[in-house]
C-alpha cells in the first residue's frame, strides 16, 4: 500500500477521498440487503402466515398466532409424500445433471471437435422450449415405451435431469471460459496425469461453479410444476400437490413444509458460514 | 396416492439411480398405473377414484356439518369390503386430461376406476365421443332409480349408459357487501361503471357466455352462432373497456375476498365454503346455469367395482351425508328429506339444497357448443390467447 | 486410467459429452421428432393425420403475431431489470461477503423452494389493491385514486423478474467468484481508480457470465406463461399462453407444436445475432 506523504493538502483530500469511499463502500452493502429484503420478502410472509390460524378457507388475514400448522404439519393428506418425493428427485436430478453438464461443459469450452456448433445448440434448446410442450412431447416418448417406462418417479427424474442439464452446462461454462490452464499444465510438469490433474487442480477450481449450477438445477427441480405433472403419472411433487390443493386456497400447512425447506437450507448455511469463520480465526492464531 | 415411503423403498430408490442402466429393476420401482384398456370386468377389492378437490364429505367438514360416525368412503368399506383410493387430483377438466388423453389414445387403462368430468366443458364430450368411457352395469346399480328427473336424460347421454351424476353447481354472480351493493344482473357486472377493473369472470366459455346468453334473452341449452357472437360482443366490449379484470379458473374466490374483485361471476358451492359472511351469491334476474360432475368409469376401470360405488352413493342417506359434507348439489331423489334428518339447519340452505323455485331458473348449456372449433378459437382470441 | 486418456485424446471431447449428449438425445431430441411430426399434422382431436401441414406455421406466425413481439418484449425487459438488479448485489457476494458467501447465494436461489404458487400468492397479498404498498402508492400519487399494481404489464415483467433472478445471479457470480483480488489490487497500485479497475478489469472478466446469465434468463422468460396467467389481463397474453391453451383447451396439438418451432426457431435466431455481437468465443470459450 503506498503511503501518503504529509502535506496539508494530501491530508484534506485524503479525509474526503476516505469518507467517500466509506459511503461507497457501505452503499454496496446497503443495496445488496435491500435487494436480498426484495427477494426474501414474499417468503417472510409466508414463513409469518404459517404460524396464523385462518378463520376460514382463506390464510391471507392475520387472524391468531399458533403453532398448530406447525405441530401437525402433515395433517393435510399427501402432502408429506409430496415434499418428500419432491426433495428426492431434486437431489438426486441435481447430482446427475451436474455430472453429465459438467462433464459437456469441459468438452464444449475446452476442445474443438466436430459437431461443436451443434452440440451448442443442442444445449440452448430445451431452455427455448414452453414447458408444456416439453412436458407432452416426453410424454409421447414415456407413453409410446410403457415396457421401458412406466410413468411415474423415474420419469419425474428422467424429465427433469433432461430440463436442468443445459442450465448447468451454461453456467458451468461461465467458469471455465477464462480459467487458467496454466494451472493443470504446471501440475501435469510436475508429473500428474490427465485424470490426477482433474481431481486435484481443476474440480477444486470449478467446484464452486459446479456448487452454484447445482443449486440453480435443485431449485428448478423443487419447482417445476408443469413438466413434473404431465410425466408423473399419479405421483405427486410438492409443486404439483399444492397447485392441485389451491383449488380454493392453500392451508397454511404449505406455508410450514415450505418455510421449513427454506430455513432449513439457511441454518445449514449459516452454520457453514459460521464453521468458515471459524476455521479462518484457528488460521489465523496458528500462524500468528 | 403415494404408498408410504419405508427406510427400504428409500434405499432402494437410492441405490437404483445408481444402478439405473438396469432398467428391467425399474419396472418394479413404482408402478404408475394402467395396463392395457380391457376392462377387468371382474369385481376387485379396490376402487381408484379421481375427483376435485372438496368434494366429499371428510372428518373435518362432518363434525362441522353436524355428522358422526365415519366418512362414506370408509361406510362404503366396511358395507362392501372393497378399500377405496380417493385421489383428488381433478384441478381442471382440461389439465386433467391432459394427463390422461395420452394413455386413452393408445388403448390404455390410466389406473382409475371412477372419474369425474363436468358436463359444460368439451372433455365430458370427448370421453364419450371417443369410446374411452365404459357402459356402466346397471344390474349393480339399482338406486339409479333415484335419479332426479331432471338429469334422467342428458344430452351427451340420454339413456344414462355411461354417466352419472356426482354434484352439480350453480354459476351466479357472487359479490363483496363492503365495496358494492347487490349486483343482481350480468348487465350491471359487466357495465356498472363503479365496478370497473374490479369484475371477474371466468375463462369457461360455458359458465361466461352461459350466463351472458341468459341476459341476452337466448336459451344457452341451444346456441347458434348468432346467440354466440352476440355473447361473445357483450364480453369483448367489457374486456376493452376494462371493466373485466381477468379471466379465472377457480382462483376468483381470493381475489373477491381480498378486495382485488368487487364482485365475480360465482360457483354456489365456493362461496358456501368460503364461510365469508360479507360475500354474498346469487341467482342473476335472468337466470342462472347449472352444470354437473358426471362419475364415468375410462378404460382400464372396473365396472363392477365402480357401479358396486355408484349404487352406494345413490342412497339417499349416502347422497344427504355427502351434500352436508361437501356444500354441494345431490341429483339424488329424497336427498333435502334425509338431510334435515341429521342438520335441518344446514338442509335448509338453499346453496346446497336448492328450493324447486331456483331449480327453475337454473338452465344448461348446450354441448354441441363445446366441439365447436371455431367457437373455441373466438372465445381464447378474446382471451388473448 | 490416465495413460489410456492420453493415448486418446482426440476421443476426450466425445467421451465427455456421451453421457449429456445421449440423455438429451434420448429424452429431448426423440420427443422434439414427435413433436416435428405433430406440427405437421391436421385436422381435429383425436383423429390428426399427417399432411405436411406447413399452413401451421404460417397461420400461426400471422395470428399470433402480437404475442411472439409481446413475449420477447417482456423478456427483454425482465432480463435487463435482472441484470441491473443482480450485478451489484453478486458483486457483493463475490467480493465483500467473506465467509456468508454461501449463505446470500442461498438468499437469491432460496424463492424457489417455496413453489411458484406458494410465493406468487404472497405478492398478490403484499401487492393487494386493498394493501398497504398499494394504498402507500395511492397516497403519493404515483398511482391514480383507483390504480393498481396487480392485473397489469407491470405485474406481469416483475414477476418474471423475480422469477428469473437467479438465473441472473448466478451464472455472474461463477464468473466474478473467480477473478484473482490481485488482479484488482494491482490495477489500483497502477493507480487505477475503483471504477476504473471495475470497468477494465472486473466487467470485461465477468462479461461469460453476464452472456451466461442474460441466455438463462432470457430464452425461458420467452416462453413463459404462468406470470401473465396469475398477474396480468388478455392484454399481457404471452405466446406461452397461447400454447399453453392450444394444447389444454383446443386440443390443437398441431397449432401448439407448430408455434413452439416458432418460438424455438425465434430464439435460435436471436441467438445467432446475440453471438455475432458478443463474439462466439463468449458462447463457448
Amino acid at each position: 500500500m503506498t503511503t501518503l506523504a504529509a502535506s496539508p493538502e494530501r491530508v484534506r483530500r485524503g479525509a474526503g477521498a476516505r469518507t467517500w469511499a466509506i459511503v461507497k463502500r457501505h452503499a454496496l452493502t446497503v443495496y445488496a440487503l435491500l435487494v436480498v429484503g426484495y427477494l426474501m420478502l414474499p417468503i417472510a410472509v409466508v414463513i409469518l402466515f404459517s404460524f396464523n390460524k385462518p378463520a376460514g378457507r382463506f390464510n391471507y388475514v392475520w387472524e391468531e398466532f399458533t403453532f398448530d400448522n406447525w405441530v401437525n404439519w402433515n395433517a393435510v393428506l399427501g402432502i408429506q409424500d409430496a415434499i418428500i418425493t419432491s426433495l428426492q428427485v431434486g437431489l438426486l436430478a441435481t447430482v446427475v445433471a451436474t455430472a453429465l453438464g459438467t462433464l459437456m461443459a469441459m468438452a464444449i469450452v475446452r476442445h474443438h471437435f466436430v459437431g461443436r456448433g451443434a452440440t451448442n445448440i443442442l444445449v440452448f434448446l430445451p431452455m427455448s422450449t414452453p414447458e408444456i410442450v416439453l412436458g407432452a412431447s416426453l410424454l409421447t416418448l414415456f407413453l409410446n415405451t410403457t415396457a421401458v417406462f412406466q410413468l411415474g418417479f423415474w420419469t419425474i427424474f428422467i424429465a427433469h435431469v433432461m430440463f436442468i442439464v443445459s442450465f448447468v452446462v451454461v453456467t458451468v461454462k461461465a467458469r471455465l471460459i477464462g480459467f487458467d490452464r496454466h494451472l493443470e499444465e504446471a501440475a501435469m510438469d510436475l508429473g500428474a496425469n490427465e485424470v490426477t490433474t482433474f481431481r486435484k487442480v481443476t474440480l477444486p477450481l470449478i467446484a464452486p461453479a459446479m456448487l452454484a449450477a447445482a443449486l440453480l438445477g435443485f431449485a428448478l427441480s423443487i419447482d417445476d410444476f408443469v413438466i413434473t405433472y404431465l410425466t408423473a403419472g399419479g405421483t405427486q411433487t410438492f409443486p404439483v400437490f399444492v397447485w392441485g390443493i389451491a383449488r380454493v386456497s392453500v392451508p397454511p400447512q404449505v406455508n410450514v413444509i415450505a418455510s421449513a425447506i427454506f430455513l432449513v437450507a439457511i441454518a445449514l448455511a449459516l452454520g457453514n458460514a459460521l464453521w468458515q469463520i471459524r476455521a479462518g480465526r484457528r488460521q489465523r492464531r496458528a500462524t500468528a | 396416492m403415494n404408498p408410504r415411503l419405508t427406510r427400504d423403498q428409500l434405499l432402494r430408490r437410492g441405490a437404483a439411480g445408481v444402478a439405473f442402466l438396469s432398467l428391467p429393476s425399474l419396472l418394479a420401482a413404482c408402478g404408475g398405473g394402467g395396463g392395457n384398456g380391457e376392462s377387468s370386468g371382474e369385481l376387485n377389492d379396490v376402487l381408484n377414484f379421481s375427483n376435485w378437490e372438496l368434494y366429499i364429505d371428510t372428518p373435518d367438514t362432518r363434525k362441522a356439518a353436524g355428522l358422526t360416525g365415519p366418512t362414506t368412503l370408509q361406510q362404503f368399506t366396511q358395507e362392501s369390503g372393497i378399500e377405496v383410493n380417493y385421489y383428488e387430483d381433478v384441478n381442471s377438466n382440461s389439465e386433467y386430461f391432459a394427463t390422461v388423453q395420452g394413455r386413452l389414445r393408445q388403448g390404455q387403462g390410466i389406473g382409475r376406476d371412477i372419474v369425474v368430468s363436468t358436463d359444460n366443458d368439451r372433455f365430458l364430450g370427448e370421453y364419450l365421443d371417443n369410446d374411452w368411457a365404459l357402459k356402466l352395469d346397471k344390474d349393480l346399480i339399482p338406486n339409479i332409480s333415484n335419479l332426479i328427473d331432471a338429469q334422467a336424460g342428458p344430452p351427451f347421454d340420454p339413456n344414462r349408459e355411461y354417466t352419472l351424476p356426482w354434484f352439480s353447481g350453480m354459476d351466479g354472480i357472487a359479490w363483496n357487501e363492503e365495496l358494492t351493493g347487490p349486483i343482481t344482473t350480468v348487465t350491471q357486472l359487466l357495465e356498472d361503471p363503479e365496478l370497473k377493473g374490479k369484475v371477474g369472470v371466468w375463462n369457461s366459455m360455458g359458465d361466461t357466455l352461459g350466463l351472458v346468453m341468459l341476459e341476452n334473452g337466448d336459451d344457452p341449452a341451444n346456441v347458434t352462432d348468432e346467440t354466440f357472437d352476440r355473447a361473445l360482443d357483450v364480453i369483448e366490449k367489457a374486456q376493452d373497456a376494462g371493466q373485466i379484470r381477468q379471466f379465472y379458473g377457480n382462483n376468483y374466490a381470493d381475489p373477491l375476498a381480498r378486495g382485488d374483485l368487487a364482485a365475480s361471476m360465482a360457483w354456489s358451492g365456493d362461496i358456501l365454503n368460503l364461510g365469508d359472511p360479507k360475500i354474498k351469491w346469487a341467482i342473476p334476474d335472468k337466470g342462472g346455469i347449472i352444470w354437473t360432475d358426471n362419475m364415468l368409469v375410462p378404460l382400464g376401470g372396473s365396472v363392477p367395482t365402480a357401479s358396486t360405488y355408484m349404487n352406494f352413493v345413490y342412497d339417499p342417506k349416502i347422497a344427504a351425508q355427502l351434500a352436508l359434507g361437501a356444500n354441494y348439489i345431490s341429483s339424488v331423489k329424497g336427498v333435502k328429506e334425509e338431510a334435515s334428518k341429521l342438520n335441518p339447519e344446514a338442509a335448509s340452505n338453499t346453496l346446497a339444497f336448492p328450493t324447486d323455485d331456483m331449480l327453475a331458473q337454473m338452465h344448461q348449456n348446450d354441448p354441441t357448443m363445446f366441439s365447436n372449433a371455431e367457437y373455441e378459437k373466438k372465445w381464447l382470441a378474446v382471451q388473448g390467447k | 486410467m490416465g495413460t489410456f486418456l492420453h493415448r486418446h485424446r482426440g476421443a476426450t471431447p466425445y467421451l465427455l459429452l456421451a453421457p449429456g449428449v445421449l440423455w438429451l438425445a434420448i429424452f429431448f431430441l426423440i420427443p422434439l421428432a414427435f413433436l416435428g411430426y405433430e406440427s405437421l399434422q391436421s385436422g381435429l382431436f383425436p383423429n390428426f393425420e399427417f399432411t405436411w401441414e406447413f399452413s401451421n406455421f404460417s397461420d400461426g406466425i400471422r395470428d399470433y403475431r402480437e404475442q411472439f413481439v409481446r413475449s420477447f418484449l417482456y423478456a427483454g425487459i425482465a432480463t435487463l431489470a435482472c441484470l441491473v438488479l443482480a450485478y451489484p448485489l453478486v458483486y457483493w457476494i463475490a467480493f465483500r461477503a467473506g465467509p456468508w458467501r454461501n449463505l446470500f447465494l442461498l438468499f437469491i436461489v432460496a424463492p424457489f423452494f417455496v413453489t411458484y404458487l406458494v410465493r406468487t400468492l404472497a405478492w398478490l397479498n403484499i401487492l393487494a389493491d386493498q394493501g398497504p404498498v398499494v394504498g402507500l402508492l395511492r397516497d403519493v400519487h404515483i398511482l391514480d385514486s383507483d390504480g393498481r399494481l396487480l392485473a397489469t404489464t407491470f405485474a406481469v415483467v416483475s414477476g418474471i423478474t423475480y422469477n428469473f433472478f437467479p438465473f441472473m445471479a448466478l451464472p455472474i457470480y461463477v464468473s466474478l467468484e473467480q477473478i484473482d483480488p490481485r488482479l484488482l489490487e494491482a490495477a489500483k497500485d497502477l493507480y487505477a481508480s475503483s471504477t476504473q479497475a471495475f470497468l477494465r478489469v472486473t466487467l470485461p472478466l465477468s462479461a461469460p457470465g453476464i452472456v451466461a446469465g442474460t441466455l438463462l434468463t432470457f430464452i425461458p422468460a420467452a416462453g413463459d406463461f404462468i406470470n401473465a396467467a396469475l398477474l396480468g389481463t388478455p392484454n399481457q397474453a404471452m405466446i406461452g399462453n397461447v400454447i399453453q391453451s392450444k394444447f389444454l383447451e383446443s386440443l390443437d396439438y398441431p397449432g401448439a407444436a407448430s408455434l413452439s418451432f416458432v418460438l424455438m426457431g425465434l430464439i435460435l435466431v436471436m441467438l445467432l445475432i446475440y453471438a455475432r455481437i458478443v463474439g462466439s468465443e463468449r458462447l463457448t470459450g
